[in-house]
């Protein structure tokens, strides 16, 4: 009969298609059921010799078999399909611990690391940064800033000399009369660069440092404003609260002047080497700025007044980094800059 | 400048204040203190004593010495001091028990160096009777932090301050009764009061030159001036106390009993008390007699007036000098002295008389039978005093962001003896003590430092400002600088820092010329007397030094070079440098600083056309260039310069590679016709150049030209160059036939041979 042929040929293709190993052998037994030639194509032309409602019945048993068959044949490709391609993941094992191709970053400088942080710090609090030349005048390194030439701070700054009468700044306080002469008042201006003393050289002094110069001026700057930047800066650098002091200190170019002083962060101010047994460490000299400079920048200081301060990036660096030796900071020693 | 806790003691009513403790207060509201140091503190367990018996120990030096203290009662010693002697008052200290040569040998007797009282090692101590058995505490005070006050160069302006400090009373130790009155024996005269505005002397007679008794050698021995002879260390006494330099000269010596005071004539010199003779000009000040000069004045005497164990009478000076003029000699003459380190702060007028004052009282006391000679001498021309300063209490409280009560401001400045009267109920006058007012206290900006330094700045309450929130100029440059340095590094260049002078070892590699650089006037080192024109010598120095260490390394430096502008000042300019070291083979590493220079400005090329230099690989130098403009350059190093390796330079000028930024431009729209691209294979002569190919390639394409991409170059066996490009073009409004690509190619092709190059296959 011709169901029964049907359920023979289903029952032989379907075995023949579980116990297919391989891609190959399922794709023979579709040829061999379900293709033009095939088995179940054979059968279904001898269904014009049925009967009409024989016919009916036996095309929907040839159907049948035929979705049935497609149906297991889907399954099993796709079983196929899965496991080649979990060979192919299998077999594409990477080793990513070895080192990626291509050059390693560079380092920045740590005196442009600290500078940065800085300059960001006092942009976010509405200041500008300012540059000024390197090779100054008399007059703005001294004269400017209230240091007349028979003045003994003069002696404090052991100054390079050039043989035009030019020199190169001793500090970067000069541009604190530069600033005020361009921008005019109120004012909020940070001044970080290159400066310059005529030295001897050691461990602990270079010829060559930077300094970041700070001045504001607006109506009715006073000290307590001061100290407010001054510990927002150093919490700042040092990443965490620091305890500061304000005492006298003399600088001609500002009045009130001051050092101001934070507590030993090595030893938490109970006395170190550090801090020469002190608990304190002297980080910035600050004050008010002089009436004289402020007329030097052509502003009356009857109307204004405002506060400076001078801040050593070098310094801070080898605090930050314990640098030990400040000639290794421009030393140009790779081995040392490349930790950064 | 050094203080004694135990001289301050003196001048302070009932000063008790630990003497560390002392230091931190005067660092907190006067001067920085470098440190306190206990000295002479053997003194604390010290005796005096008698010697009673001196026994001799065999051949030894050394000998059996018997003492008798009130401390120690009888003590047996051996001691090798010449000057040991029975009856001898001398000085027992109970440390060192031992046996030596034989004797048990209990205890010491002290020299004046091993006590800290002279610097007498010769042999033990011969006391007077009125010296103190007492160490003492030397406050060391930061010379910096007192260049504003000339009354802090003496102990009576500490004092003054401690006072304050402490809520105590200071004693003034001038007796101005003491100075005689009538006729004076000398004659003063003073050229110019500019520079010498007072000058006052005394004459005495009668003198002995001797040792200064204990007391006053430990005094000035504990603050580091040497004991020299009484006369000489009642100068320094008084130079130390109040502080007024003094001179005396050997009267005898001095020339038709005048003193005239001026500015020294063409070729004078004085032979100095130092041994030194000093050439001195019109700008240096001397102190003469009739016949010529015997001191420079304010800085050092003259050798030939100069105290001597025969001298027997005295011209005691007590002056007040320019503070710039003695600076100014100080300075040229390259002699800084006690006295001219104080003049140079400008002294206080006042002081002169009162150190003659001071003086007499010392000198009866350390050169019994001394007589003086006449009257004063005072030759002044007074200067009007300062007007007192108003100060009005609201703007000091503005100024300090805090609020004191006009008492408590009125009961500070007084407390540094400052005259104040009110005038009106927050508007003081303040009058400024003498010695307070030649240089230090002028304005009412100096009254806020007096009164915040002693409310203590701990006081004051940090607070922000209240002002407008404004955006602040920007500085383009910096921000350019900044992406620049980040740039880099993330391209694996870390950043270097070098000098911005040329070392001797950079000027011979260089063969720099040094007439075309910016000069030191003052170098201290032979490496620092040329300003930098370039940072190529900076950098050639970090790749020597690193390459004993490293074998590939890169960096980059952004400096200023400066140049010497006849007639003009120097001018800067900032330059950005990397390099690239590798001991093998540095052809690649000149490309990668290429595709650096094209991260920093995308539309760069590197033009073949310089003038190699002399440290430059002839060979291998390009000029980069945007445009018209240059931009900078890059080079190998030759090999001379660098022997190892090869060394790969990219030297750029930061502002042109900043002002050559391209601008903000509207987007191109996107192509909606495909493109097609062919590739290239033209052959050409030795060294002709790929940018001239691709050059030829770009101008035939014309407008249909989409681009053109490199894709490899390689020597034919006949030694030219096969250099392959993939063309692609396209049409804005429509897709392009086989035969438009074609003609395109064929005119491609044509440019190409009539360069005289052929195609490839
Ligand atoms: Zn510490």
């Amino acid at each position: 009969m011709l169901a029964e042929r049907i359920a023979r040929i289903q029952s032989t293709a379907l075995s023949k298609i579980e116990s297919a190993g391989k891609l190959e052998e399922l794709e023979a037994v579709r040829v061999e059921a379900l293709g033009r030639k095939g088995e179940l194509a054979l059968l279904s032309k001898e269904l014009g010799k049925l009967a009409p409602e024989e016919r009916a019945e036996a095309g929907k048993l040839l159907n049948a078999a035929k979705q049935a068959l497609e149906s297991r044949l889907e399954d099993r490709k796709r079983v196929f399909a899965a496991a080649a391609l979990n060979l192919r993941l299998e077999s594409e094992w990477l080793d990513l611990t070895l080192p990626a191709p291509g050059i390693r970053p560079g380092s920045l400088h740590p005196v442009t690391r600290i500078q940065r942080e800085i300059e960001d710090l006092f942009t976010s609090l509405g200041f500008t940064v300012v540059d000024g030349p390197e090779v100054e005048t008399e007059h703005y390194n001294f004269d400017a800033l209230n240091i007349p030439p028979s003045h003994p701070a003069r002696d404090m700054q052991d100054t390079f000399w050039l043989t035009d009468g030019h020199l190169l700044r001793t500090h970067t306080s000069p541009m604190q009369v530069r600033a005020m002469e361009k921008f005019g008042a109120p004012l909020r201006v940070i001044a970080p660069g290159r400066v310059f003393r005529n030295e001897e050289v050691d461990a602990s002094h270079e010829h060559t440092f930077y300094q970041l110069e700070g001045m504001m001026i607006d109506r009715d700057v006073s000290v307590a404003h001061l100290i407010y930047f001054m510990k927002t800066l150093l919490s700042h650098v040092f990443r965490r609260d620091v305890t500061v002091r304000l005492r006298p200190g003399y600088f001609p170019f500002v009045e009130p002047g001051f050092e101001l002083d934070g507590q030993c962060m090595i030893c938490g101010g109970s006395g170190c080497p550090v801090c020469k047994q002190s608990g304190w460490l002297e980080l910035l000299p600050c004050g008010l700025v002089h009436p004289n400079v402020l007329r030097s920048g052509g502003i009356d200081p009857e109307q204004w007044n405002g506060f400076a301060f001078g801040l050593g990036l070098t310094r801070l660096a080898m605090m930050r980094y314990k640098i030990d030796n400040i000639r290794l900071l421009l030393g140009g020693d790779l081995r040392f800059l490349t930790q950064f | 400048m050094k203080f004694s806790y135990r001289w301050l003691s003196e001048l302070v009513e009932g000063l008790d204040t630990d003497p560390r403790e002392l230091t931190r207060l005067i660092t907190m509201k006067t001067a920085e203190c470098e440190g306190v140091e206990h000295v002479a503190t053997l003194l604390d367990q010290a005796s005096p004593a008698r010697v009673i018996s001196v026994e001799p120990i065999g051949d030894s030096h050394n000998r059996r010495v018997v003492v008798e203290t009130p401390a120690y009662g009888v003590r047996t010693l051996v001691c090798g001091a010449p000057n040991c002697r029975p009856g001898l008052m001398t000085v027992y200290v109970p440390v060192g028990r031992k046996v030596i040569e034989g004797v048990e040998s209990d205890g010491m007797l002290a020299s004046g160096k091993e006590l800290g009282v002279n610097n007498d090692h010769e042999g033990i101590v011969e006391l007077d009777p009125e010296f103190p058995f007492a160490s003492d505490w030397i406050i060391e005070v930061d010379n910096k932090s007192l260049t504003h006050r000339p009354d802090l160069w003496g102990h009576l302006g500490m004092a003054r301050e401690v006072a304050a400090i402490t809520g105590r009373r200071v004693t003034d130790p001038v007796r101005m009764s003491l100075l005689p009155q009538g006729e004076s024996a000398i004659l003063v005269e003073i050229e110019n009061y500019e520079l010498c505005s007072r000058y006052s002397a005394l004459l005495f007679e009668n003198v002995t030159v001797r040792p200064s008794p204990l007391w006053l050698q430990y005094r000035l021995e504990a603050i580091g001036l040497n004991p020299i002879n009484n006369i000489v260390d009642v100068t320094n006494f008084v130079l130390a106390e109040l502080p007024q330099p003094m001179h005396a000269f050997d009267a005898a010596k001095l020339r038709g009993g005048k003193i005239i005071v001026r500015p020294a004539r063409p070729g004078e010199s004085v032979p100095a008390l130092n041994g030194e003779t000093y050439a001195t000009d019109s700008s240096n000040l001397l102190i003469c007699d009739a016949e010529g000069p015997v001191a420079i004045a304010g800085v050092i005497g003259g050798m030939e007036s100069s105290i001597s164990d025969s001298t027997t009478s005295i011209v005691l000076e007590s002056a007040n000098f320019n503070a710039a003029s003695i600076r100014k000699t100080s300075t040229r003459l390259k002699l800084r002295t006690d006295a001219s380190m104080r003049f140079e702060k400008s002294q206080d007028p006042l002081n002169t008389a009162r150190g003659l004052a001071r003086a007499v009282e010392l000198l009866q006391q350390v050169s019994p039978g001394i007589r003086l000679v006449g009257g004063l001498v005072d030759n002044w021309r007074q200067a009007p005093a300062p007007p007192p300063v108003t100060l009005p209490l609201d703007w000091m409280d503005r100024k300090l962001g805090t609020e004191l009560p006009a008492d408590e401001v009125r009961r500070i400045l007084e407390s540094l003896h400052f005259t104040v009267k009110s005038k009106s109920d927050r508007v003081l006058s303040v009058a400024v003590p003498s010695w307070r007012a030649t240089r230090d206290v002028s304005i009412k900006d100096d009254l806020v430092e007096e009164v915040g330094r002693m409310v203590g700045y701990a006081s004051i309450t940090p607070a922000p400002p209240q002002t407008p929130t404004v955006v602040p100029p920007g500085n383009p440059e910096r921000v350019f600088e900044h992406r620049i340095r980040d740039l880099a590094s993330a391209q694996g260049f870390t950043e270097v820092y070098n000098y911005s002078f040329f070392s001797d070892e950079m000027l011979k590699a260089f063969r720099m010329d040094a007439d075309s650089l910016v000069e030191v006037a003052n170098p201290i080192a032979s490496d620092r007397r040329f300003l930098r024109n370039s940072l190529v010598p900076g950098i050639w120095k970090n790749i020597v030094d690193n390459v004993r260490h490293l074998d590939y390394f890169r960096f980059f430096e952004i400096g200023k070079e400066i140049h010497l502008r006849p007639g003009l000042p120097p001018e800067e300019r900032p330059r950005f440098l990397a390099a690239i070291y590798s001991r093998q083979d540095a052809t690649p590493a000149l490309f990668e600083l290429k595709r650096l220079a094209e991260c920093l400005l995308k539309t760069v090329r590197v033009d073949m056309d310089a003038e190699p230099r002399e440290f430059e690989h002839p060979r291998r130098v390009g000029l980069v260039r945007c445009g018209d403009s240059d931009v900078g350059r890059l080079f190998e190093f030759h090999p001379n310069l660098v022997e190892t390796g090869r060394a790969a330079v990219l030297d750029l000028d930061l502002t042109m590679l900043q002002v050559l930024q391209p601008p903000v431009k509207p987007y191109q729209p996107l192509r909606r016709f495909p493109t097609s691209a062919f590739d290239l294979s033209v052959i050409v002569p030795p060294r002709s150049k790929a940018g001239d190919l691709h050059s030829v390639l770009a101008a035939a394409a014309g407008e249909s030209l989409v681009e053109i991409d490199f894709l490899r170059t390689f020597a034919l066996p006949d030694g030219s160059n096969s250099i392959s490009y993939r063309i692609t073009i396209g049409a804005s409004e429509k897709t392009l036939s086989n035969e438009d690509v074609t003609a395109i190619r064929e005119q491609l092709i044509a440019a190409v041979q009539a360069r005289g190059w052929s195609i490839r296959g």
